[in-house]
């Protein structure tokens, strides 16, 4: 709507399968955890890659729904942690 | 690792729990706008949907389902001006550091170097809930951002959804 509405627009994703479904104009897919998509806290440098990772496929998108895998790990293996609202209704 | 499924995992608790199917969006094709000038003369902003509040203002619900709140963040707040409220991820870093998420220090950063133009008046935050009435954002908040969006002169926005 907002990239119709004529400003172009960048999505910082965590969760690539959701991006691919909805499809916003850009993506950058980080393969962190839901919370962390710019990273680990205070980490000043990887929190300024991501971003610039994000302005620059502004740039350099120029089809429509475009996913670009960012090469960064996390370090070791996370799960899926959505947090308690689902493990309440869990119990 | 590769990436997780949620979208699987997600139908999977749904079905578990004896809900109906969830209605997945999933478009077809994407619109594209090209940006209209180099980076280093345009105004950015961003919005987040993770339940980040402002300490002078009410809290998000952690639980909330269908809010359509939407707020405006002073481009100036401080990092540390920050509250999340959503039971839904794990914000456990970005308590420490709103920057996790929502890299208003960084985008700060990037205008002083001159990276970017200049950092907009506001970024947004809200649609955080759960939102399950998807009319009601393509036909009225979506479009109500887009105007404010433009009434500010953006000329490129960071969506982190959360």
């Amino acid at each position: 709507m907002i990239e119709e509405a004529g400003i172009p627009t960048v999505v910082v994703s965590t969760g690539r399968d959701l991006s691919a479904q909805v499809r916003p104009p850009r993506t950058v897919f980080v393969n962190f955890p839901m919370g962390n998509p710019f990273g680990k806290p205070f980490d000043k440098v990887q929190q300024r890659k991501i971003l610039l990772d994000a302005l620059h496929a502004l740039e350099s998108v120029k089809s429509g729904g475009e996913i670009i895998d960012l090469p960064y790990e996390w370090g070791e293996q996370f799960a899926m942690n959505l947090g308690s609202g689902y493990r309440a209704k869990t119990a | 690792m590769e990436p997780i499924a949620y979208a699987a995992r997600l139908n999977e608790f749904y079905r578990s729990q004896g809900f109906p199917a969830y209605q997945w969006t999933i478009n077809e094709s994407a619109p594209l706008t090209p940006l209209k000038k180099p980076l280093a003369g345009c105004r950015v902003a961003m919005l987040t949907s993770g339940g980040v509040s402002r300490k002078n203002a009410p809290c998000f619900n952690p639980q909330a389902r269908n809010d359509l709140r939407l707020d405006a963040v002073d481009k100036e707040t401080s990092a540390q001006f920050f509250a999340i409220n959503d039971d839904y991820y794990n914000h456990r870093d970005a308590d420490r550091d709103i920057n996790c998420i929502f890299p208003i220090e960084r985008l700060r950063e990037l205008q002083s170097e001159g990276v970017i133009g200049e950092v907009g008046p506001h970024h947004y935050s809200g649609f955080m809930g759960r939102i399950y009435t998807r009319n009601a954002v393509v036909s009225e908040a979506a479009p109500a951002l887009a105007r404010r969006l433009r009434d500010e002169s953006i000329d490129a926005f960071v969506l982190v959804p959360a």
